[in-house]
């Protein structure tokens, strides 16, 4: 409030102010109502002193200064003035032509360029601080001392330090010791090492010892050989009867695959005897429709003696017991009687077991070949049977004459494979089937749908 | 009776076994990984004896291995990298998701690696049980190496398969160590004898490759993997015998490592030492032993101070490795590989080899010839004539040395004729049909005739023998000299053959019944394959007949 009032005062004193009320009664209300205010006091410097003149005159002179670099009092004469002669002929020069760009040319500049440029002819205030520097004198007597050095051959610790270290060679650890790496470096592994320098207790209950490999894992698991050569039939020029043969072993192999085919075939034909004769025809078509005469069957089955009679009488039962006494006897004495002839019958007794000795041991030998045919056999691990491979031969008119026209059969890497299945080393196994979780849908896209 | 009954399937046999899911959940491992550690490790699954016990009443046909195996698997130290590994490829993943590229390159840095070296250590405890089993492991790394170098397997496996096999065939030429050589149109198989073991391997052509889609490639990968360190171990410890040094400096070409192989060999040569014989050996023996050696040093040394060419279109890898295995000097056109020594143009040059029809140049002291002669001559034992294998000329038949014919088998006359020659004698004339003069082809043909007679009147006689024998069970004939061959033969090898037969006459006679029995079994069956050899030999003999007829037909009509 007491602002306020005083900033109103002080408008109204300056001069050319013109206020509501009338002048001469304000003139004098203020001149006579004026209150005496003390102005050595700081408070009034501000309230009631009238710098309106000095900062006019300063504005001026800032004002000269910002659009024409300095006063313009100060200025020389040539700088304001010029002498009017006339207007002069225009020289005859070849104009340049006007750019044709229009009026976005690119030679003028961007109009945010131009507003963000200083307009002001002062040039901005040299920033002080940036140019000090604290310590600068102890820091400018060092560099000098340390290039005074340098010139001289003595390095700071640092440097040399960073001098002598190496140059960083970036050696894949991870390639260097992987087992495929081609530079690997061997050494001798059966070289006799004594390798158990502690307690074998000690080892073994702390964990470090390797455990022993058991015997049966040093067998190998098929007894045929690493490399099977193939017969001479093979050769890349053979002779002609062992070609022969080789044709005639993949021969027999064709004829029985063959064989098997044809007789999956036999078994699901059709027989002649089941096809539909105009008998069988009609009398289909023909059934129950004809009342034919029943025989009657003389189905009389007379079951003695169990439905009529329920009880035994007496007799029968002394009978049965009589007879089952008299069997017994009988038996008995019979085999009394065949024990007293065996004595007899030794030859042919003999012949007998000889006969069942000789098959028993020919069983067994039978077995024994057998066991031994099997262990050269691949073994049936897993669900799929062991395919062996195709015969690698070539044909009579494929037999090149010379190494140069060769043309090699079969593949080496699927025979180690099959090889290595041969020998119980790996189970046949077939690629695994890409089986989707969730049927596929099809469904028509929104555009086609509504086209069709 | 309460809970002491004893029920089925709770022991024996059906305890012993354990399927493979159950084994691979008890590892806590994945299928791959349950497949590789097993082939790592060397275990195999086994078919049980009884199945319907073992799969506890049905018979569906599953895969089961030893429990006593899966349980000595347990104690494994890279069943643990494996698990870091999965643990190692989902962090990678995740950064990758992520875009975490620093991340991913110290991932990648310290990427967990295992050791294959004591699993080695461990199934093969001394290093003759290796070189048993190096068979396998060199196929599958000469196999690895002539793959392409595209990214399907590792280019890393491929390098380090290429390098093993090459330092192997240094070590092969080196000791001279190769026997036989068998060209086939699967590949090229060798065998070679190294401290004692007869190691059989096979080389696939460099320029056949169609890859089968059938084989698992991660299995042969894994095989492979445990092969390369198997054999890298053994290499070293051959080298180690040899004294020379591992790892052998620029093995590319084979070329440059000639010098120190014919130095180290002559210095092997001067530290022969006197044989004496070990206590409670024969003689003979000793005798025949010596015999063997000198025989193999001879062959070792066959084409010693021949100087070859190979042309550009032979197998220059398996050539060159073959003649330097017995002593020869080998090059070829510089353009084609590093290596080559000397030039086409090299007046020293003693047998250049070519498999082109014709030649444009023809040098006059060479001999060109086509490389059956190599591998031929490699397989006898000696320096086949030359003559067979000239340019243009229709090649004998490449025979394998990997059959062993026993009595009576058929053997194919050129198989004769080879073993004739060793003996030492000299067919005359071997010459085929020479288009100028039908008197040579004669000549020939009645030769042929000769022998093929003389075999099968052997035969016949041989038989007769036999028959004899089983029926003069009593009586001792008296010795016949019979004419056996061709030809001057020694005495001694005649006299020999006799006195076998007549021990065999003797042993023959004081069989027992029973005995005897079966051996004429065995004889009749014997006999059967001899009379079939004979139809086969007639067989040959009629068809040598009908084209040489046909043949000279048609010279009749040229002329």
């Amino acid at each position: 409030m007491a602002a306020v009032k005083r900033l109103k005062r002080v408008a109204a004193l300056q001069p050319g102010f013109i206020s509501f009320k009338s002048s001469a009664e304000s003139d004098d209300l203020n001149s006579g109502r004026r209150k005496r205010v003390n102005k050595n006091k700081k408070k009034n410097w501000n309230k009631h002193s009238d710098i309106q003149d000095v900062e006019e005159f300063l504005d001026d002179v800032r004002l000269q200064e910002r659009a024409t670099g300095g006063l313009i009092s100060e200025k020389p004469d040539d700088s304001l003035f010029f002498v009017d002669i006339g207007e002069q002929k225009k020289s005859v020069l070849p104009e340049v032509q006007e750019r044709k760009k229009g009026k976005k040319s690119k030679s003028r500049p961007l109009r945010i360029d131009l507003i963000l440029q200083h307009d002001s002819l002062v040039p901005p205030p040299k920033d002080v601080l940036a140019y000090q520097q604290p310590n600068a004198k102890k820091l400018r007597r060092i560099a000098e001392n340390a290039e005074k050095l340098a010139a001289m051959g003595v390095l700071p610790r640092r440097q040399k330090r960073l001098l002598n270290r190496r140059p960083a060679t970036k050696t894949s650890k991870a390639k260097t010791a992987a087992n495929n790496f081609p530079d690997r470096p061997y050494y001798d592994l059966w070289g006799g090492e004594a390798k158990e320098t502690a307690d074998p207790y000690y080892l073994e209950q702390t964990g470090k010892r390797r455990v022993k490999r058991p015997e049966k894992l040093n067998a190998k698991p098929s007894i045929l050989p690493a490399v099977e050569v193939i017969a001479p039939g093979g050769s890349y020029n053979p002779d002609f009867f062992s070609h022969q043969a080789l044709l005639l072993e993949a021969h027999e192999v064709e004829v029985t695959r063959e064989r098997a085919e044809l007789r999956i075939e036999r078994q699901l034909a059709v027989k002649r005897e089941d096809t539909a004769t105009e008998e069988t025809v009609f009398q289909e078509l023909v059934e129950g429709l004809v009342e034919e005469e029943e025989e009657e069957e003389d189905d009389v089955v007379s079951i003695r003696g169990g439905l009529q009679q329920e009880k035994k009488t007496e007799k029968e039962r002394k009978r049965e017991r009589a007879d089952k006494i008299k069997s017994q006897q009988k038996q008995a004495a019979r085999v009394f009687t065949d024990k007293k002839q065996q004595l007899f019958q030794l030859r042919s007794i003999q012949a007998t077991l000889k006969r069942r000795e000789q098959r028993t041991r020919e069983r067994v030998a039978q077995r024994k070949a057998n066991q031994e045919a099997e262990k050269s056999m691949p073994r049936r691990l897993g669900r799929l049977k062991f395919q062996a491979q195709d015969l690698e031969i070539q044909l009579s008119d494929e037999i090149p004459g010379s190494l140069r026209t060769l043309k090699p059969e079969g593949s080496v890497l699927k025979d180690r494979f099959k090889s290595m299945q041969k020998r119980n080393m790996i189970e046949p196994r077939e690629r695994a089937k890409f089986k989707r979780r969730h049927k596929v849908k099809y469904v028509e896209k929104r555009a086609f749908r509504e086209i069709t | 009776m309460g809970g002491l009954q004893k029920k089925k399937y709770e022991r024996g046999s059906a305890t012993n076994y354990i399927t493979r899911n159950k084994a691979r959940k008890k590892l806590q491992l994945s299928l791959a990984d349950f497949r590789r550690l097993c082939i790592l490790k060397g275990i195999y699954p086994h078919e049980p004896k009884h199945k319907k016990k073992v799969n506890k009443g049905s018979t569906a046909p599953r895969t089961f291995y030893l429990l006593k195996d899966i349980r000595f698997l347990l104690h494994e130290p890279i069943v643990r990298k494996f698990r870091e590994y999965k643990v190692f490829v989902r962090k990678l993943r995740k950064a990758y998701g992520k875009a975490e590229w620093t991340a991913v390159e110290r991932l990648r840095d310290n990427k967990p690696g295992y050791k294959l070296d004591h699993i080695i250590k461990e199934r093969y405890p001394t290093f003759i049980d290796a070189l048993r089993d190096i068979d396998d492991a060199l196929s599958m790394c000469f196999l690895f190496s002539t793959f392409a170098r595209t990214g399907k397997c590792h280019v890393q496996t491929i390098t380090l398969c290429r390098r093993l096999t090459v330092e192997w065939m240094n070590y092969v030429v080196t000791s001279r160590s190769l026997r036989k050589v068998f060209i086939s149109i699967k590949g090229i198989y060798y065998q070679a004898e190294v401290l004692g073991q007869l190691i059989t391997w096979l080389v696939p052509y460099q320029f056949a490759h169609d890859h089968p889609t059938d084989v698992d490639y991660r299995v042969m990968a894994t095989f492979t993997e445990m092969y390369t360190t198997l054999f890298g171990f053994i290499n070293f410890r051959l080298y180690q015998t040899l004294n020379l040094v591992y790892p052998p400096k620029k093995l590319s070409a084979l070329s440059a490592s000639l010098a120190r192989v014919v130095a180290t060999a002559e210095e092997e040569e001067e530290n022969q030492l006197d044989q004496f014989p070990a206590d409670g050996e024969d003689l003979e023996n000793m005798e025949a032993r010596e015999k063997e050696q000198k025989e193999q040093e001879a062959q070792n040394r066959l084409f010693e101070g021949l100087k070859f060419f190979l042309n550009r279109e032979v197998p220059r890898e398996s050539l060159a490795f073959i003649l330097r295995c017995f002593g020869a000097e080998v090059s070829w056109d510089k353009s084609l590989c590093i290596g080559g020594t000397y030039n086409v143009t090299d007046e020293t040059i003693t047998h250049q080899i070519v498999d082109r029809p014709d030649i444009d140049k023809q040098y006059i002291n060479r001999y060109y010839i086509q490389p059956q002669w190599v591998f031929d001559s490699v397989n006898a034992k000696m320096r086949l004539p030359v003559e067979d294998y000239f340019l243009g000329v229709t090649l004998p038949p490449h025979l394998s040395p990997f059959v062993e014919e026993k009595d009576g088998d058929y053997v194919p006359p050129e198989k004769l004729k080879l073993m004739a020659l060793q003996r030492g004698e000299k067919h005359v004339q071997e010459e085929e049909e020479d288009d100028d003069d039908d008197d040579d082809d004669e000549e020939y043909n009645d030769e042929v005739d000769d022998e093929d007679l003389t075999e099968e009147k052997n035969l016949k006689k041989m038989e007769d023998q036999r028959s004899q024998g089983k029926t003069l069970a009593v009586k001792v004939t008296p010795g016949k000299v019979k004419p056996w061959e061709t030809g001057s033969v020694g005495n001694k090898v005649r006299l020999e053959k006799e006195e076998k037969a007549e021990e065999k006459r003797l042993a023959i006679m004081m069989m027992k019944k029973k005995e005897k029995y079966l051996y004429d079994k065995i004889m009749f069956g014997k006999k059967r394959t001899t009379r079939e050899a004979n139809k086969l030999a007639a067989k040959r003999k009629a068809h040598e007949d009908t084209s040489k007829a046909e043949k000279k037909q048609k010279k009749a009509k040229k002329q």
